[in-house]
């Protein structure tokens, strides 16, 4: 298949007089990552509902591998692996029990079955726990059955709902290399996350959403050009004394205030960190800690939404 | 339609219905106690309750010498009141962590998993009345219709179920949550036993708990399993049969409504 594996056209889904996700237009390139980053709230899980055929969309429409949601939901559905954020119960079954019932629900033919069941697993790395209790699992096993569950059919595009959430960190890398993986064999994913590090890890591209609306859309690199070349971050007890002070000022490209930090958008953070200082004590105010770095996706988000994304790892 | 082509139609539902049902069979084979226990608990009934309590009972007010097998309908009823509960669990426990959505973004029939559940708690159903059965016949219980009097008991045992859990399927699909469904499930399960013919005939009732009683499914599944096994062969047992099958399709049909609504939009 080649072309968009998903695209919607002015999707929007209310619930009464909350518009949980408004006019969304998202084109999933075939053989990209493509990253839904926002906080928890912004619209991402509802979008997935409705690409996935769960929730019907309010206006607007959704193609899944060319195929309309509303119009053909069931078929969309043979085209989509959906690995849900939350973990099903199933612990009384073993995880190849798990996979085997879930390859039958995606009708795949039964002299087929177990060959792909034992590859799936084999690709997980999950062939030496694969006769265990699901029960028995940690929470990255589980995550990665989740994964393996979802490639049984070779679907045309991946969904999956912050696939990371919960994990440690040795198995948070872990799902993230089976995710480049995929990448690298030429899968396309659409991955929700409120982590903008896993999005700057993973993505091809990513679409900020906030409150349900789009805010950007780019490649993670693209995206930090966007915000400028460096940023300080001043903390202080006057942020907003200091956030006054900046403003305005012909070296400073935007200046925001979250909480104790004050980020400065610059062109060159190392000579600005000094200007900074000297403001600073210019208009009394007392600085706990400055740093600089190059622009993150964190600091995408902040520029683009004004606000911090709420989840950090 | 030709013979293959309906086959080709047929063979992905049967082979997702095969895995739903694997699952339920898995996941409650795993769980020993609660099996054994569902599976004795109806004995209770029977031994401690129909031989005790029925040592009280008048003769002249149940019709029958035979308490025990004057409450063996009521205490089937009862199983299948408890069965169609517990039938409703493991969907709860889907739904609410979140693995009914996955299965509803599988390419399956949106009544597959309603189906699913709906045979396999025949199923259950149908093993616990059998062993109540034997157990009633151990205890002396003679059916005046045979064992194809007992053949037609397990019948309405399992329409009732079909009805009951269909009944709890759609409350634990549509309610806001578990503490609602074991609320309300715990709440109907008392009224939907007591205010039946299942331990004290209609006959015998006051009439306003008699007119209470008359609207209570159970009450005419007891009737058609008590003629069964006290009376005998009578015409009457089609009208409570076909009564059954009407009711039974009824609470499913509904249960499905309720499934595609909430699923959002047709399979």
């Amino acid at each position: 298949m080649t072309g968009e594996a998903i695209t919607t056209t002015g999707l929007g889904r209310a619930f009464g007089d909350r518009h949980a996700v408004r006019d969304l237009h998202l084109q999933v390139p075939t053989g990209q990552v493509m990253g839904l980053l926002g906080p928890n709230g912004a619209g991402k899980t509802t979008t997935i509902r409705m690409l996935t055929t769960l929730l019907a969309p309010t206006s607007g429409s959704a193609r899944v591998a060319g195929l309309d949601v509303r119009r053909y939901p069931a078929r969309a559905r043979g085209h989509i692996g959906y690995v849900p954020q939350e973990k099903g119960v199933r612990h009384l079954l073993t995880g190849r029990e798990s996979a085997e019932i879930e390859a039958d629900l995606h009708h795949i033919p039964r002299r087929d079955r177990d060959r792909r069941v034992t590859e799936v697993l084999d690709l997980l790395g999950l062939l030496p726990d694969a006769d265990r209790l699901v029960s028995e699992y940690s929470g990255g096993l589980q995550r990665r059955l989740d994964l393996a569950c979802g490639l049984l059919h070779r679907p045309d595009v991946l969904i999956l709902d912050e696939p990371t959430l919960g994990l440690d960190v040795p198995s948070r890398r872990q799902v993230w290399e089976h995710v480049r993986q995929l990448r690298d064999g030429g899968g396309t994913v659409l991955l929700a996350t409120n982590y903008l590090d896993e999005a700057d890890a993973l993505c091809d591209r990513v679409t900020i959403l906030d409150r349900g609306r789009e805010v950007v859309t780019g490649t993670p690199a693209e995206l930090k050009r966007k915000v400028g070349a460096d940023v300080v971050v001043v903390r202080t007890r006057q942020p907003d004394r200091l956030g006054r002070a900046l403003t305005g000022l012909p070296w400073v490209r935007q200046v925001k205030v979250v909480d104790a930090d004050v980020s400065v958008f610059v062109g060159d953070a190392p000579s600005a960190l000094a200007a900074i200082m000297a403001a600073a004590r210019r208009h009394d105010v007392a600085v706990l800690r400055a740093t600089y770095e190059r622009p993150t996706l964190d600091d995408v988000f902040v520029h683009f939404t004004g606000h911090a994304a709420a989840g950090v790892p | 339609m030709t013979g293959a082509a309906r086959a080709a139609r047929l063979g992905p539902w049967a082979q997702e219905l095969r895995a739903l049902l694997r699952r339920w069979y898995l996941q409650l084979v795993r769980e020993r106690a609660h099996l054994v226990l569902t599976l004795c608990q109806p004995a209770f009934w029977l031994v401690f309750f129909g031989l005790g309590v029925g040592r009280l009972v008048d003769r002249a007010t149940v019709g029958t010498d035979d308490y025990t097998a004057f409450i063996l309908p009521g205490v089937i009823g009862s199983t299948v009141i408890g069965s169609a509960i517990s039938g409703a669990v493991p969907l709860l426990w889907d739904k609410e962590t979140g693995y009914l959505h996955k299965l509803l973004s599988m390419p399956i029939h949106r009544g597959s998993i309603l189906l699913s559940r709906l045979l396999f708690q025949v199923a259950v159903t149908g093993v616990q009345v059998a062993f109540i059965l034997l157990v009633a016949v151990v205890l002396g219980v003679r059916v005046a219709t045979g064992f194809a009097g007992l053949l037609l008991v397990s019948l309405v045992a399992a329409l009732l179920t079909v009805a009951l859990t269909a009944a709890f399927l759609a409350l634990a699909h549509h309610g806001p949550g578990h503490n609602t469904f074991f609320t309300v499930s715990g709440f109907a399960a008392l009224p939907l036993l007591l205010a039946s013919n299942a331990f004290v005939p209609l006959a015998a009732m006051p009439r306003w708990m008699a007119a209470v009683a008359r609207l209570n499914p159970l009450t005419y599944a007891n009737e058609a399993s008590r003629q069964l096994v006290l009376g005998g062969w009578h015409p009457r047992l089609v009208g409570y049969l076909a009564g059954l099958s009407l009711f039974a399709a009824a609470c499913v049909a509904a249960a499905y409504l309720a499934f595609r609504k909430q699923a959002g939009g047709a399979s």
